[in-house]
């Protein structure tokens, strides 16, 4: 009775694997087959019909024409584009601005005189941007003085009509080049300027003669207006 | 839609047209607006402003 229970056991031991390779190759053949007909069969799907709901967009679908949207859509970029345009110009601008010199910088930058006032052969000193500026009412004696020197002789080499707009009027900066002193007036060796502190001579144009400065007077912009205005700056 | 046709064909079709034409309206927009707050600024402001009351401290001559 032992006996004949085992037989069975045994028998299916040896069978059973060879059944399992048998069922085993029968579904890899089944699967080869369907993918030879390149369509995908879903097994959670019974009937085959697909379950994609695509939603109905034709409420959102604009009624007018496309160039219509089209124009409404590059009118509202370029609106921005208007905007930030303006924007940015009047920003930098706002920057410039602020960096440019202001109203009462400039009202110091140009100083006016009356040369009216200024009898032949006297100096005037008046005061601009902080430093004065020598005006002489030159006589023509001194006019011809200037003219005579002769130029190749100097250290600066200069002619008087580059230094003058108008030969009686002798405007230039009433600073030493040297070490920036001011000069006194109708004084030194030629008749013109002498600096107190190093002894520099300057003659009747302005020019350096004698002593350390290396450097003519310096000439400031200006210009002198019909009605004998000068206006420096 | 000729209009909007014409739009598009005149202004925004070509694109350095359309660039050039956002910076002209750019440009105007700012006059535009320049003089708009400054007439409201100035309507605020009526009657305190050195404009308002020069003739009260300078005698033109």
């Amino acid at each position: 009775m032992q006996c004949f229970r085992a037989l069975p056991t045994a028998l299916r031991t040896a069978v059973a694997p060879k059944a399992a390779t048998a069922a085993f190759s029968t579904v890899q053949a089944r699967q080869q087959a369907s993918a030879y007909d390149n369509v995908y069969k879903s097994p959670f799907v019974s009937s085959g019909q697909s379950t994609t709901k695509i939603p109905d967009f034709s409420k959102y679908k604009s009624s007018g024409s496309p160039t219509g949207n089209k124009v409404f859509g590059y009118f509202m970029a370029g609106t921005m584009g208007v905007l930030s345009a303006a924007g940015a110009k009047a920003t930098v601008q706002d920057f410039l601005v602020n960096m440019s010199a202001s109203a009462d910088v400039l009202a110091m930058a140009k100083v006016e005189v009356d040369l009216a006032n200024i009898p032949e052969g006297k100096n005037v000193i008046i005061k601009w941007r902080g430093k004065p500026v020598f005006i002489r009412h030159r006589t023509p004696s001194e006019i011809e003085e200037a003219n005579s020197v002769k130029v190749e002789s100097l250290r600066d080499p200069q002619q008087d009509a580059d230094r003058v707009q108008k030969p009686e009027w002798l405007v230039m900066l009433g600073i030493c080049t040297h070490l920036g002193c001011v000069p006194i007036g109708e004084a030194g060796d030629y008749g013109g300027w002498f600096c107190p502190c190093h002894g520099s001579h300057y003659d009747i144009s302005g020019r350096i003669r004698r002593g350390p400065a290396p450097l003519n007077l310096e000439i400031p912009q200006y210009e002198i207006t019909e009605d004998d205005k000068l206006i420096v700056g | 839609m000729a209009l909007s046709n014409t739009i598009y064909n005149t202004f925004i079709k070509r694109n350095f047209i359309f660039v050039g034409t956002i910076f002209v309206s750019a440009f105007a927009f700012e006059i535009i607006f320049d003089k708009t707050t400054d007439r409201i600024w100035n309507g605020i402001n009526k009657g305190r402003q050195w404009k308002d009351i020069r003739h009260r401290y300078v005698q033109e001559e």
